[in-house]
């Protein structure tokens, strides 16, 4: 009997599940596992040659040293992004649930840059930064603005930095909006009658109350900013001089224009490690921050 | 109970079956057409219908393809062609690779000759069209086109570059008439340059984008070494192994110290990289720079824009004083696209039916219509059935006809990537990043990066 109940759990679990670990084992599962696999190989579309040739790959890793470089200026971007985006996307959440008007309006509005691809507003701010910007500056004498920003290589990185965090507000700042909405609304008032003011409500009360939802959107942030390529690709094509190439931009050219295949999926197997481990450690930390209202 | 078991094994075996015989259905089609061949009647064959695709790296000009794809398909309604668009400038070579590395490549490939020879193994190679060619085409351009020797994609556009000069920007700048032939040398370019920006205008637009850079200026340094291709792959070689030494080498010192002219009055000098192609074209079109390093093909933005100038030319970049140096007098010219077939997955009807598409492409009044009117490109092709209104491919042109050219078939055999990583050194060296010294170095620590590939 017990036996028979487990088997039709199983096909109940299939006939539900089943398409979806299909459909995740066609596009994620076996793409990864082909692509482990080819780091092992001196693969070449050209030749068509794929013999194995071991960690041959992932020493030519390490001896790529603007691949190092790349990784090192990935990390301070991501690190501003995830900073500036939470930080940017909180604040906005907190002033769009006091029940104002017009809120549905500006949480759509704040929404909508994540709905852009982000080829197409790579292109938008490049038109920003490079030609209204600087005609602006031109006119009014903004110092700041009188040549493009992406010709130059500290302020095309906040460029990037920028572009990429006015997309990604948008959908952090709905996850904190849910997270808000959580927080008991009994445990506010008595804060209230205690008489707690803003700032310690919101320190001593959202924040520890909302940690769940800071975990969640600093994951999302820290994965997407870490695998940025089109907003790259689009707003500074890795310029000036390869200097805002981030590592994703330097693998696809490391092997669609370099033709180094497996040097490139190799050096995408290193990335992927470094956004696992950092991310994992983030949750793990954060985690344990909980409590309970 | 047996049988409902019988039955779901034959279900399975059918799926199965079927699975297999759908795997291997591309070469049984592969064999059944060859055994066909021969023995079906012409008529009948032509009346089957044959798909082609075609993939186009000229993102710019998908439009006109696909709208040639239509007529040839209304004379010929058998064919159908499939454009496989690409965009302009990015993610083409990937889209290629990937097509061709999951086994479905296209038929017709719109690539450049760098690319062909690199994947050569995968194009059919056209030796016995080679003479049809070279009866329709001006002389020397399949010698041109050849790659290792093999004739594997058909020419179909021919590009000049130099230094464009908008006219009456020159001529108001120098207070006179502008004689292109008084430019030998790279002091005459200097007096013009002085002149002009005594009179307040801005003598040259450098366009800042590493592609410019990278191969189209310092491209120059490899083709400059000698008039045969064969020479300057020689010279190529020779910077791979560490045998030479830029800084020592007249071509790359004349070259960049033209370079450094052109720098000094460029247009764009206090934001050199901002490298917005359109609006350097708008510019330059409009006289606000009388001078621009580029070449015919920015014709696609200049002849269609509202309130610019009419008359335009080129002139050969100087790279020395000596006016009778190599260079001096001739300008880069090319065939940077060609047609080829593929032959790592079509069928041989498939083949012929390319083959014939492109004929019908390059030679018929449709066909060369399209692409120099429409495109605004140049063919070099003989008894041409319509005419260029690009004025800059037509003073180009001047120049073929006369043999002054600067053969620049040497980048076929460069690395896909040697443009942007060069690039990126000039682009350094625009902005004064690096000096002399560090550029010569980049540039042959890249090339050393390649040592025996």
């Amino acid at each position: 009997m017990n036996k028979k109940l487990s088997l039709k759990n199983a096909g109940t679990f299939l006939v539900f599940g089943g398409p979806s670990i299909f459909a995740f084992a066609a596009v994620v599962i076996i793409p990864f596992i082909v692509g482990l696999y080819l780091t092992f190989t001196n693969w070449d579309v050209r030749t068509g040659d794929s013999s194995l040739i071991g960690f041959t790959n992932y020493l030519e890793v390490f001896r790529d040293k603007v691949f190092l470089q790349q990784l090192w200026f990935t990390l301070k971007y991501v690190f501003f992004t995830v900073v500036i985006a939470n930080v940017f996307a909180f604040f906005i959440a907190l002033a769009l649930t006091r029940g104002g008007r017009g809120e549905q309006w500006l949480r759509t509005g704040f929404f909508t840059p994540n709905l852009v691809g982000g080829i197409v507003l790579g292109y938008l701010w490049q038109t920003l930064f490079s030609q209204v910007l600087p005609y602006l500056g031109a006119k009014y004498g903004w110092e700041l603005f009188q040549t493009s920003w992406l010709t130059n290589t500290g302020t095309a990185f906040w460029a990037l930095i920028i572009a990429t965090a006015w997309q990604l507000v948008g959908y952090l700042m709905i996850i904190y909006i849910a997270g808000f909405t959580g927080v008991p609304n009994d445990v506010l008032e008595a804060a209230n009658i205690d008489g707690a003011g803003r700032t310690s409500v919101i320190r001593r009360i959202i924040l520890p109350l909302t940690v769940p939802a800071i975990v969640i959107c600093i994951f999302i942030s820290l994965s997407r900013s870490f695998l940025t390529y089109d907003i790259n690709l689009a707003l500074t094509k890795g310029g000036p001089f390869n200097s805002t190439e981030l590592a994703t931009y330097h693998i696809v050219q490391k092997a669609f224009l370099s033709n180094q295949y497996g040097v490139g999926q190799a050096e995408a197997v290193v990335l992927f490690a470094v956004v696992a481990i950092i991310a994992l450690t983030q949750s793990y930390l954060l985690k344990k921050l909980e409590v309970e209202s | 109970m047996k049988l409902r078991k019988a039955a779901s094994f034959a279900i399975a075996l059918t799926v199965v079956t079927g699975l297999l015989a759908g795997c291997s259905k591309g070469n049984s089609a592969n064999g059944a057409v060859k055994e066909e061949k021969g023995e079906t009647p012409a008529a009948e064959q032509a009346a089957k219908d044959v798909k082609l695709t075609f993939f186009n790296t000229s993102a710019e000009v998908n439009t006109v393809f696909e709208e040639l794809f239509k007529k040839y398909h209304e004379q010929n309604p058998q064919v159908t062609i499939e454009l496989i668009p690409t965009p302009i400038g990015g993610a083409q070579l990937e889209k290629f690779q990937s097509l061709l590395a999951s086994g479905n490549p296209a038929t017709i490939v719109n690539l450049d000759a760098g690319t062909i020879l690199q994947y050569k193994d995968d194009f059919l190679d056209l030796e016995p069209e080679k003479a049809k060619y070279e009866a329709l085409t001006n002389p020397g351009a399949i010698d041109g086109a050849l790659l290792d020797g093999q004739f594997l994609g058909i020419p179909w556009t021919a590009q000049g570059y130099g230094l464009l000069y908008n006219k009456r920007a020159v001529e108001e700048g120098i207070g006179g008439a502008f004689d292109p032939a008084s430019v030998k040398t790279r002091d005459d370019l200097e007096a013009v340059f002085k002149k002009i920006e005594a009179s307040g205008k801005a003598p040259v637009m450098l366009h800042g984008a590493d592609w410019s850079l990278g191969a189209h200026y310092l491209g120059l340094t490899y083709s400059l070494q000698s008039q045969k291709v064969e020479d300057n792959r020689k010279f190529v070689e020779e910077l791979k192994n560490g045998q030479v030494k830029l800084t020592e080498n007249p071509q790359f010192t004349g070259l960049m110290d033209t370079f450094d002219l052109l720098k000094k009055y460029n247009a764009r000098k206090s934001d050199p990289l901002v490298a917005d192609y359109n609006r350097d074209s708008a510019d330059f079109a409009k006289g606000a720079a009388a001078f621009y390093f580029m070449g015919d093909w920015s014709w696609a933005v200049i002849g269609t824009l509202e309130g610019r100038d009419t008359d335009f030319g080129i002139l050969p970049l100087p790279v020395s004083n000596n006016p009778e140096d190599f260079g001096n007098t001739q300008v880069a010219y090319s065939e940077p696209k060609l047609f080829a077939i593929d032959d790592s997955k079509s069928t041989p009807e498939q083949q012929e039916a390319a083959k014939a598409f492109i004929e019908w492409m390059v030679s018929s009044e449709d066909g060369q219509k399209a692409i120099i009117s429409d495109m605004g490109l140049s063919m070099p092709y003989k008894d041409l059935k319509a005419k260029s209104t690009n004025i800059m491919s037509n003073a180009v042109s001047e120049y073929v006809k006369q043999g002054k050219i600067i053969n620049i078939g040497v980048i076929n055999y460069l690395p896909q990537d040697y443009w942007a990583k060069t690039g990126a050194a000039m682009q350094k060296y625009l902005v004064g990043n690096i000096d002399r010294q560090g550029l010569a170095q980049e540039v042959q620590d890249y090339w050393k990066s390649y040592a025996g590939k």
